[in-house]
């Protein structure tokens, strides 16, 4: 069985940087898997997400999306592949001026001709379907609010769904919890679990903090320097490998709460 | 009782400067009464603006004087006469105030005409100023030198002002308002291009990220997140000029372009100050009229 995500010694670096933000970057995921990646600010966590789907451009190395190839196409092919690559923002990313509607309709614009997408022409089934996502999701009294009336939990719901729409068979996320109270946040990865379990979506999810992490994942990336530094089930990791991978003794990363919890 | 003490400190600072400035007096004669007080004195006295801060304005004003005074003697005015001649004014001014009703129909009638000019160039201006402003735009354009490109005719068009632009147009297509419509228009794109390709520029990278990670095109980007995240910018732009168009559209009048702006230089150079005098009431009456829609509209349509 192929892969549904493929990394293959992934290295990024920022022009006018001499040091790499990712280096010697390989793994790969199956469909319903659900990564978290952790590590300290700057280890390249956010670098990595997005060259998966080429927003930032990879340096070298390869990226396959369904055994496709995304990196080293021309753009209307990397344009069919993103479809496939759903995309949850820490600060949401939506247009606040449109309504919840409008904005999960935007999950569509990949599958559509420049016509209809322009004039937002949507088919009446993406239409139903996105009703029925935003009723699951508890969002359906929010239809034709607009975006930027809803409190950031709602907005990063919002944001998920979009992602839905799509269809994908990977799930990004960026930092989802990271601007959200901590109610908000535990109802967003109770989403994104959802999905990957429910719908049998692979979903790697970039998070701060390393409790939420292991609480919610099947499997843990520990980045440090723009390296790989642990890949493994959450049970394998230690006191010891968290503190390898954040260079700092536990004392100074927990604040009020146990790895363990 | 406070602003007694206030000025007993301040005339301890002023003292402590004093002894500063002059060495022979001792030093530590004028740090024993505090050496916060001594901190910024210059000549003896404390400063209380920022002599560095207020530079660009003092050369402004000097830059001022000597512009009046260079310009004054170049154009050689002739105080004397002006002085003279300006009862005459009063005169004009007062035969300008006695309406005249004649005529009156084509007054109203050539005013339409003004309308419909400044309505046209600003629709056919907003619809070319979306198009090349999107090119135009940084993060929109296909190619980064067509950008630069557009900017400097943009600026290049704005920077002559729009009568030249019709006079030159009437030379190719003749008298009359389809040309008041392609001079003012060709002013009004560049006008749209420059100020819409700012307003595009400046919708947050991250809401065109998240729409182009969907696999969307580039045109429907634009439509559907740039376009709805600049529409109140739009519209504002939009609704100033439509009053700068109609002003310009009634001075083009007066280059040739037909309109309410021919009707008072008619009547001006036949000596009908009174037929003028209503006309360039009823331009007036309108421009308020514009403008206290406009507003009423920015006010109440919360885009």
């Amino acid at each position: 069985m192929t892969p549904i995500l493929e990394v293959c010694d992934l290295k990024k670096i920022y022009r006018g940087s001499s040091k790499p933000a990712v280096n010697r970057i390989s793994f790969s995921m199956s469909a319903g898997e659900m990564i978290n990646v952790i590590g300290p600010s700057g280890a390249g966590k956010s670098t990595l997400l997005r060259c998966i789907n080429r927003l930032t451009e990879p340096s070298s190395g390869r990226v396959l999306i369904e055994g496709e190839e995304i990196t080293g196409v021309p753009a209307a092919k990397v344009r069919a592949l993103r479809r496939r690559v759903g995309m949850v923002f820490q600060h949401y990313n939506l247009v606040n001026r449109l309504t919840v509607m409008q904005n999960v309709m935007h999950g569509r614009l990949g599958y559509m001709n420049a016509f209809n997408g322009a004039l937002g022409l949507y088919s009446e089934e993406d239409k139903q379907r996105a009703l029925e996502i935003l009723e699951q999701t508890g969002l359906s009294e929010f239809l034709y609010h607009r975006a930027g009336e809803l409190s950031g939990g709602q907005k990063q719901r919002v944001g998920v769904v979009r992602a839905l729409m799509q269809q994908p068979s990977i799930l990004l996320c960026d930092e989802p919890i990271a601007s959200l109270d901590p109610a908000s946040a535990q109802v967003v990865m109770e989403m994104i679990r959802d999905v990957s379990v429910r719908r049998g979506i692979a979903c790697i999810t970039n998070l701060h903090q390393v409790d939420v992490a292991m609480r919610y994942a099947d499997r843990i990336i520990g980045m440090n320097g723009g390296e790989i530094i642990y890949d493994g089930p959450v049970a394998g990791l230690t006191e010891r490998m968290i503190e390898r991978i954040y260079g700092k003794p536990m004392s100074q990363l927990m604040i009020g709460g146990d790895v363990s919890a | 009782m406070i602003k007694g003490e206030a000025g007993a400190r301040i005339s301890v600072g002023v003292r402590g400067a004093g002894t500063r400035a002059n060495p022979g007096a001792g030093p530590m004669a004028g740090a024993g009464t505090g050496a916060g007080a001594g901190l910024g004195v210059r000549n003896g006295k404390i400063p209380v603006g920022d002599a560095g801060r207020d530079l660009p304005l003092h050369l402004f004003l000097s830059l001022s004087v000597v512009l009046t005074t260079a310009s004054t003697l170049l154009l050689d005015l002739d105080w004397g006469r002006i002085l003279d001649r300006i009862p005459r004014l009063g005169s004009v001014f007062r035969d300008m105030l006695r309406f005249s009703p004649e005529r009156f129909s084509l007054t109203l009638l050539t005013l339409a005409e003004t309308v419909t000019v400044s309505i046209l160039a600003l629709i056919y201006g907003m619809m070319i100023g979306l198009v090349l402003g999107a090119l135009a735009a940084d993060n929109l354009t296909p190619w980064k030198p067509l950008s630069l490109a557009l900017k400097s005719v943009f600026a290049f068009i704005r920077a002559v002002p729009t009568p030249v632009w019709v006079l030159l147009v009437l030379a190719s297509m003749g008298f009359g308002m389809a040309s008041g419509v392609v001079g003012l228009g060709f002013h009004a794109a560049a006008f749209f291009g420059k100020v819409f390709a700012q307003l595009f520029e400046e919708v947050p990278e991250e809401t065109v990220e998240a729409v182009s990670s969907a696999g969307a095109s580039r045109i429907q980007i634009f439509f559907n997140a740039v376009l709805p995240a600049s529409l109140s910018g739009i519209l504002a732009w939009t609704a100033l000029r439509f009053e700068t168009n109609y002003v310009e559209a009634a001075i083009l009048g007066m280059v040739g372009a037909g309109g309410v702006g021919y009707t008072i230089l008619a009547a001006m150079s036949s000596y009908k100050f009174g037929r003028a005098g209503l006309a360039v009431l009823v331009v007036f009456v309108f421009a308020l009229a514009i403008e206290l829609l406009t507003t009423y509209i920015k006010r109440k349509v919360k885009i």
